[in-house]
């Protein structure tokens, strides 16, 4: 009796350590699978930034339109260059409910400069370098520029890009949003 | 050699891509050397160095000129690829003792990703028994520490 009583509480602590394993690494999975596929972007609509005005910016007024978040800096040559299109889309798709909002990691008067030169249409927010760690769970694991994320209008993370975005590839998107 | 295909989809962190190593050559002299990977650059402008400790009066000669790149905005700039090579005076360190060599760098990657300011630590021993010569007479380079 007392070795079947072993052999069950054997048996019952392996049920149980395997049952808490596969907890564990069910959850670990889990947790992988919302690092690469994140459903909503709730702390970056979270953030309030400043403008060059100094004003305070929430990104949550606008919510319920198609957003396109582009992170960047007037030190990164390749976000510079990539800018005039975001203009374009802006001009194109803002009135049928487009809006882009670049957060530039960067000095508020080299920014105001470069948003004059590119006579920039859409606002240019302020932040640090620890803004962008929010962007690491939404793919930006080297914390690179330019970064790019797009919304829809219910708020879900529909594209996130590290680099330059593709003319067409930003207008298909942003088309089959609106 | 890597290819721009792979850089793309699996871009170096940046301590990989700026590779930073530091040795003595003698005993005030320190090697600081980045080792840049193909199909990446580092501003000339965005290197900064410091000791730690400060008292170690590290001094920091002009950087090698780089290649020149005629930027939309900021005019007139220096990048470098390959490698740069830096030697930095460390004109009161002790024989012995062991000094930190911090490198701030800024670079980006030819498939247009440019990474935040990264900086890199390596632990330099001064040799014991050294004899460290006196100082001399040159105007040290402001640190941006």
């Amino acid at each position: 009796m007392s070795i079947r009583f072993r052999k069950l509480s054997r048996r019952r602590r392996t049920l149980i350590f395997g049952f808490a394993g596969g907890l564990a690494l069910a959850a670990g999975a889990g947790l992988a699978l919302w690092d690469r596929h994140p459903r909503d972007a709730h702390d970056l609509l979270a953030l309030s930034l400043p403008d060059t005005h100094g004003s305070q910016q929430p990104l949550r007024q606008w919510q319920g339109k198609v957003l396109v978040v582009n992170f960047w800096a007037t030190w990164c040559g390749p976000c510079r260059e990539e800018m005039p299109e975001f203009v374009r889309a802006q001009r194109d798709f803002g009135r049928e409910g487009l809006q882009v909002v670049g957060i530039a990691i960067d000095q508020p008067d080299k920014v105001t400069s470069f948003a004059k030169e590119l006579e920039l249409n859409y606002p240019a927010l302020i932040a640090t370098y620890e803004t962008m760690d929010l962007t690491k769970p939404l793919g930006d694991r080297l914390l690179g520029l330019p970064f790019t994320v797009i919304l829809d209008r219910k708020g879900r993370v529909v594209h996130t890009q590290l680099g330059p975005m593709k003319p067409a590839q930003l207008r298909t998107i942003i088309r089959n949003l609106l | 050699m890597l290819g721009f295909a792979a850089i793309a989809q699996n871009p170096l962190p940046p301590d990989r891509a700026f590779r930073f190593s530091a040795r003595m050559v003698d005993a005030r002299t320190v090697e600081a050397r980045f080792s840049i990977a193909d199909g990446y650059y580092l501003y000339r402008d965005k290197i900064h160095f410091a000791a730690e400790p400060a008292a170690a009066g590290l001094s920091v000669p002009d950087l090698p000129k780089g290649a020149v790149k005629d930027d939309p905005f900021f005019g007139h700039v220096e990048t470098y690829r390959g490698a740069v090579v830096v030697n930095l005076a460390l004109k009161d360190a002790k024989p012995g003792q062991q000094v930190v060599i911090a490198a701030e760098s800024q670079g980006c990657a030819d498939i247009g990703i440019c990474y935040p300011p990264t900086v890199q630590r390596v632990t330099v021993p001064i040799p014991e028994g050294s004899i460290v010569p006196t100082p001399a007479n040159e105007a040290p380079k402001k640190s941006w520490f």
